[in-house]
C-alpha cells in the first residue's frame, strides 16, 4: 500500500497533481491538458528540480547497492543490510514533500501526501528497524525492490516535468510499471508486517498495559494487524484509481501524437 | 409594496416600446392592467428557468412565477417536477459556480431579467440537524452506561455487573451523563438551528466520533485495572469544579445566543455579554460556548486522570478552534463595529 500510494500521489484522488509544480497539464499528467494553472516560481522550482534528482540519484545509490550486494552474495538472500542506510535516508527524506504541499510549492492534498510518506516511513522504522528479526526477510526485499524502481520513475517523472521536457518513456513507465510493482510492493510489506507479529507479541512491543497512572493501553500487536486489515479497503481503491488515471493519461497522448 | 407595483406594472405596460419580447412558451410577458373601476394590481410576472449546474440541461421552466416569490417557494415549485429533489437537497445559485441562493431571497430582488435563469446543484440526501444531534448524543449516553455497569463481554467475566470501589469513576459517570443529558436537552429546547438539514453522510461520519471515543474512554474509566487520580480527593475537587462551571458557563451561552434570535427567524446578530456573569466571557471571545466546552473536557481529563480523556478533548480542541475562527471571520465580515479585543476561542490566544 505505501509503494501503491507513493506512485498514486502524482496523480492522487481528488485533483491532486505530481510534483511538478510547473503548471502545464501535460505536465502533470492529467487528461485534458491544456489548462494552464499558476506553478511554483522559479526559486521554488529550481528547488524541487534538486530535491527530485537528488532523491532519484538516491533511490539509484540504493538500485545500485542491491544489485552490487547480489553480485557479491552470490545470493538475494539478506540484501537488507547493504541498503539499509540510504533506504532510511532517502525514505525519511521524503517527509519533506509533506512540507512541500503544505508551503504550496506542490499542488497536491497535503493529506493524501502525508498518509503516503508516513506509510513508508511507519514500514522502514516502526516494523522493518524496529523488529531486527524480520531484516533478513525475503519480503524486506519484495517491497524494497517495488520501491526502488517505483521512486527512481516517479522522481525523474517529476524533475523531467518541472523542466518541461517530459519523455514519453518516463510517462509510459510511471502509469504501466505500477500494475506489477503495487500488487508486488504491497505484498512484500504484508508479509513482512505478518512476519513481525510473533516478535512483537513476545517482546511487547511499544506496547503499554493497564493498570498504570494514566489509565491508558496500547497493543501494538493488535494496532498492526488492524493496519494489515486497512490494506483490503485501501489498496483497491488506489490501485483502480491509477488504472483509471493509466487510461486518461497515455490515450490523451495517443491522441496528441495523432494530431502532430 | 402592492400599490407600487401596480404603479411599476402600468407604466412599463405603457412604457415599453414595441411589444415586449416573447416569453419562451410563446405567451406575452406582461399581464395588461384592466380599466375597470376597481384597481386590479397589474402583476409582471416573471419566469424562471432551471438548469443543472454542471450538465446545463434545462431541468425545469417556471412561467408566471410572482415577483415577490422567494427561493424557498421556487424550491417548492421544483419540487412538484422533480420530487426526487425536495427543497432542502436543493442548491439554486445565479451563477453555475456561484454560492447558493438563501432561501429568504426574493426573487425580483436578485439581479436577473424577467426571465431568470437559476443553476441547480444536488447537495445529496439530506437529515435534520435535530436527527443528527439527538443521535450523536444519545449513542455516549448509553455506551459509557454500558461501560459503567460492566455489561458482559467488555471486561473479563468475573467483573460483569460488578460496580468500581473507586468513588471518582461514579463521580465521572455523573458528569459524563450529564453532560449528554444537558446536550440533548438543549438540542430539543434551546438551540435555535440557521440551517434545517446537512448531508446525510455526516450523521454517519459525526456518530463515528462521538460513540467511538465514548466507548474509548468509557473502557478506561470503568475498567477494573483503573488507577484513580494521583492526588486523590483534591484533584477530583478541583477538577469538579471546573466541569460544573464551565456546565454552566457553556448553558449560559446557549441561551443568550438562543435569545439573539427569535423562534423561526434566521436573524445573524453581535453577541454581548448580558447580566449573567458566565456570558462576561463575550468581552473576550467571539465562541465562549467552545471555551467552556473545552474547559468541561479538560476537568473531566483531570477529574479522571485518563489518557484517552484528554487525547478526546485535545481533538475537540482543535475542531472547535477551526469552528470558532470560521464564526469570528463571518462575524467581522458582517459587522462592522465588530468589538476588537475579542478572539476566536481563547481570550488573547486563539
Amino acid at each position: 500500500m505505501a509503494a501503491a500510494a507513493a506512485a498514486a500521489k502524482g496523480n492522487g484522488g481528488g485533483g491532486a497533481r505530481a510534483g511538478a509544480g510547473a503548471g502545464a497539464g501535460a505536465a502533470a499528467g492529467e487528461a485534458g491538458g491544456a489548462r494552464k494553472k499558476k506553478g511554483p516560481g522559479p526559486l521554488a522550482t529550481a528547488y524541487l528540480v534538486i530535491y527530485n534528482v537528488v532523491m532519484t540519484a538516491g533511490w539509484l545509490v540504493i538500485a545500485v547497492g542491491l544489485v552490487r550486494a547480489y553480485l557479491a552474495k552470490g545470493s538475494y538472500h539478506s540484501l537488507y543490510y547493504s541498503i539499509e542506510k540510504p533506504l532510511k535516508f532517502f525514505q525519511t527524506g521524503a517527509l519533506l514533500e509533506i512540507l512541500h504541499c503544505a508551503v504550496g510549492i506542490v499542488p497536491s492534498s497535503v493529506v493524501l501526501t502525508s498518509f503516503q510518506v508516513m506509510s513508508r516511513v511507519f514500514l522502514i522504522w516502526a516494523v522493518t528497524h524496529s523488529v531486527k528479526e524480520v531484516q533478513s526477510e525475503d519480503s524486506v526485499l519484495l517491497f524494497v525492490i517495488a520501491w526502488t524502481i517505483t521512486e527512481i520513475i516517479r522522481y525523474s517523472f517529476y524533475t523531467f516535468s518541472l523542466l518541461n521536457h517530459l519523455p514519453y518513456l518516463i510517462k509510459w513507465a510511471r502509469y504501466t510499471l505500477f500494475i506489477v510493482l503495487y500488487p508486488m510492493g504491497v505484498s512484500g510489506e504484508l508479509l513482512t508486517i505478518y512476519a513481525a507479529l510473533p516478535f512483537v507479541r513476545q517482546a511487547g512491543l511499544y506496547s503499554i498495559s493497564l493498570p498504570n497512572k494514566y489509565n491508558f493501553s496500547f497493543d501494538y500487536y493488535a494496532f498492526l494487524i488492524l493496519i494489515m486489515i486497512s490494506y483490503i479497503p485501501i489498496f483497491p481503491q488506489l490501485y483502480f484509481h491509477m488504472i483509471h488515471q493509466r487510461r486518461k493519461v497515455l490515450s490523451h497522448t495517443e491522441e496528441h501524437k495523432k494530431f502532430e | 409594496m402592492d400599490l407600487n407595483m401596480s404603479m411599476v406594472a402600468r407604466e412599463a405596460s405603457q412604457g415599453l416600446g414595441p411589444g415586449p419580447s416573447l416569453g419562451l412558451n410563446g405567451l406575452p410577458r406582461i399581464a395588461p392592467a384592466k380599466a375597470t373601476k376597481k384597481p386590479k394590481k397589474a402583476v409582471l410576472f416573471f419566469e424562471v428557468e432551471i438548469l443543472d449546474a454542471k450538465t446545463r440541461e434545462k431541468l425545469c421552466f417556471l412561467d408566471k412565477v410572482e415577483p415577490h416569490a422567494t427561493i424557498a417557494e421556487i424550491k417548492n415549485l421544483f419540487t412538484k417536477t422533480h420530487p426526487q429533489w425536495y427543497p432542502a437537497r436543493q442548491s439554486l445559485r445565479l451563477d453555475p459556480k456561484g454560492k447558493s441562493l438563501k432561501d429568504e431571497d426574493i426573487l425580483q430582488k436578485l439581479p436577473v431579467g424577467t426571465t431568470a435563469t437559476l443553476y441547480f446543484r444536488d447537495l445529496g440526501a439530506q437529515i435534520s440537524w435535530v436527527t443528527v444531534f439527538l443521535t450523536e448524543y444519545a449513542g455516549p449516553l448509553f455506551i459509557y452506561l454500558l461501560f459503567y455497569f460492566r455489561v458482559p463481554f467488555i471486561y473479563g467475566h468475573k467483573y460483569d455487573f460488578t460496580s468500581s470501589r473507586h468513588s471518582v469513576v461514579h463521580l465521572a459517570c455523573i458528569c459524563h451523563s450529564f453532560h449528554y443529558v444537558k446536550r440533548l436537552l438543549e438540542t430539543l429546547f434551546v438551540h435555535r438551528f440557521s440551517h434545517g438539514t446537512m448531508p446525510l453522510r455526516n450523521i454517519f461520519k459525526n456518530c463515528t466520533y462521538y460513540w467511538g471515543f465514548a466507548a474509548w474512554m468509557a473502557y478506561y474509566i470503568n475498567h477494573p485495572l483503573y488507577t484513580p487520580p494521583t492526588y486523590g480527593a483534591q484533584q477530583v475537587k478541583l477538577a469538579l469544579a471546573i466541569f460544573v462551571i464551565c456546565q454552566l458557563g457553556n448553558f449560559s451561552i446557549h441561551m443568550a445566543l438562543r435569545d439573539l434570535r427569535p423562534a423561526g427567524s434566521k436573524t445573524r446578530k453581535i453577541p454581548y455579554p448580558t447580566k449573567n456573569p458566565f456570558t462576561w466571557l463575550f468581552l473576550l471571545v467571539s465562541c465562549p460556548n467552545y471555551t467552556y466546552e473545552v474547559g468541561s473536557w479538560i476537568g473531566f481529563a483531570i477529574m479522571t486522570q485518563c489518557l484517552p480523556v484528554a487525547l478526546f478533548s485535545l481533538v475537540g480542541f482543535t475542531q472547535m478552534t477551526i469552528w470558532a475562527k470560521g464564526k469570528h471571520r463571518s462575524y467581522l465580515k458582517e459587522f462592522r463595529d465588530y468589538p476588537p479585543l475579542r478572539m476566536p476561542i481563547i481570550p488573547f490566544l486563539l
